[in-house]
């Protein structure tokens, strides 16, 4: 009797997989995002300039009297901190260093000062009419937030009516010599 | 008895076609497509930075609204693309400036100052009796509406201009009825 022969079974199981689709899906794909995407990623710094009638209001609303806090920027001297509150002048200096701004101390004393005025939020700057504009947006970065990232500041929530930490300083800016003659 | 040799065929099919290899193009495009997902901006607003000017960089993280473009670089002052007054040694042509005030920037204060009127000289919308709003369909929607309500500049300055130059046009722009002013700044340590 005739055995009967064993199938020959093919174990091999690969196979080349057909990436043409998804090439072609690729190849439109990518024009579509080079035209959709921004390589210079551009922000902005808001500032509000002085309107007498706007402060007037203002500070019609405000019942407490809060501390203002101004910087005058000089290409000579430097960095002077003029903080006013209840009545009193408080002046501290940033001198240059190297002949330029000493952004680093800058950032120390303005920590300082927010952390005794933890509701000032509004910062006035008055640069001189030498200083470029690259060294006042230094400054306002410098105002915005402390270097040290773990460093807080408490604030009072009124909507959920307890206190929340910010690594906010003053982010908002005024040009405070802005209507000068 | 001879043998006739007998011309050697050779098996090969000869075929046209062929399988191209795409594997390693496929990579390439997978990466190219992962970095441009990366780079793929959200943002509402589009800002085209203008040639010739060099932006500040600035840690700042709000995003462009919104606004009026202003665009002031080392040669000229531009209002939305449009060359309104020239920039000579960083200063602003003199023959621009008002002759009673030294900041007061004459066609950026006419320029801003006929944006608002126009915005104003538009006919108001019909409110109907069922208490629906019809507005005129001749009146095309103005893209910088809000921005010119709300008064709202966003200045691309260069980072070199001086800020008595700078002080100039914001002086003239708060004049003007736009005192919100938005600095825009390049993404940066």
């Amino acid at each position: 009797m005739r055995r009967l022969k064993k199938p020959k079974i093919n174990t091999s199981y690969e196979f080349d997989l057909d990436l043409a689709p998804l090439l072609a899906v690729m190849v439109k794909l990518v024009p579509v995002m080079l035209l959709s995407s921004a390589f210079v990623q551009l922000m902005i710094i808001e500032t509000d300039l002085p309107q007498a009638v706007k402060a007037a209001i203002q500070n019609s609303q405000n019942d407490q009297p809060k501390a203002t806090v101004q910087l005058a920027i000089s290409q000579k001297q430097g960095i002077r901190i003029i903080v006013l509150k209840d009545g009193q002048q408080k002046e501290s200096i940033v001198p240059l260093k190297e002949g330029t701004f000493d952004y680093l101390a800058l950032n120390k004393e303005l920590m300082k000062i927010k952390t005794e005025n933890p509701t000032v939020f509004k910062i006035e700057i008055a640069p001189e009419a030498s200083v470029n504009y690259k060294e006042i947006v230094k400054v306002m970065d410098e105002a915005r937030k402390p270097r040290d990232k773990e460093t807080r500041f408490p604030i009072y929530d009124s909507k959920e009516n307890k206190m929340i930490q910010t690594d906010y300083m003053f982010p908002d800016v005024v040009f405070a010599n802005m209507m000068d003659g | 008895m001879g043998y006739g040799r007998k011309k050697y065929e050779s098996k090969a099919k000869h075929n046209s076609t062929f399988g191209l290899n795409i594997t390693s193009m496929t990579d390439m495009f997978t990466i190219l497509l992962v970095f441009l997902l990366q780079t793929y901006s959200t943002n509402e607003v589009q800002i085209i930075p203008e040639k010739g000017v060099k932006l500040p960089i600035s840690s700042s993280e709000s995003n462009p609204i919104k606004a009026i473009q202003l665009t002031i670089s080392k040669s000229e002052l531009k209002i939305e693309g449009r060359k309104i007054a020239s920039v000579n040694d960083n200063d602003i042509n003199k023959a621009d400036i008002d002759k009673n005030d030294p900041n007061f920037i004459l066609p950026l204060f006419n320029e801003l100052d006929k944006l608002a009127k126009e915005l104003n000289n538009q006919p108001a919308p019909v409110k109907n009796a069922d208490g629906t709003v019809t507005k005129d369909p001749n009146v095309k929607p103005n893209f910088n509406e809000t921005a010119i309500v709300e008064g709202r500049i966003l200045l691309q300055a260069d980072s070199e201009l001086p800020y008595s130059t700078l002080r100039k046009v914001m002086y003239t722009a708060s004049h003007a009825g736009f005192p919100k002013l938005k600095l825009a700044t390049v993404v940066g340590e």
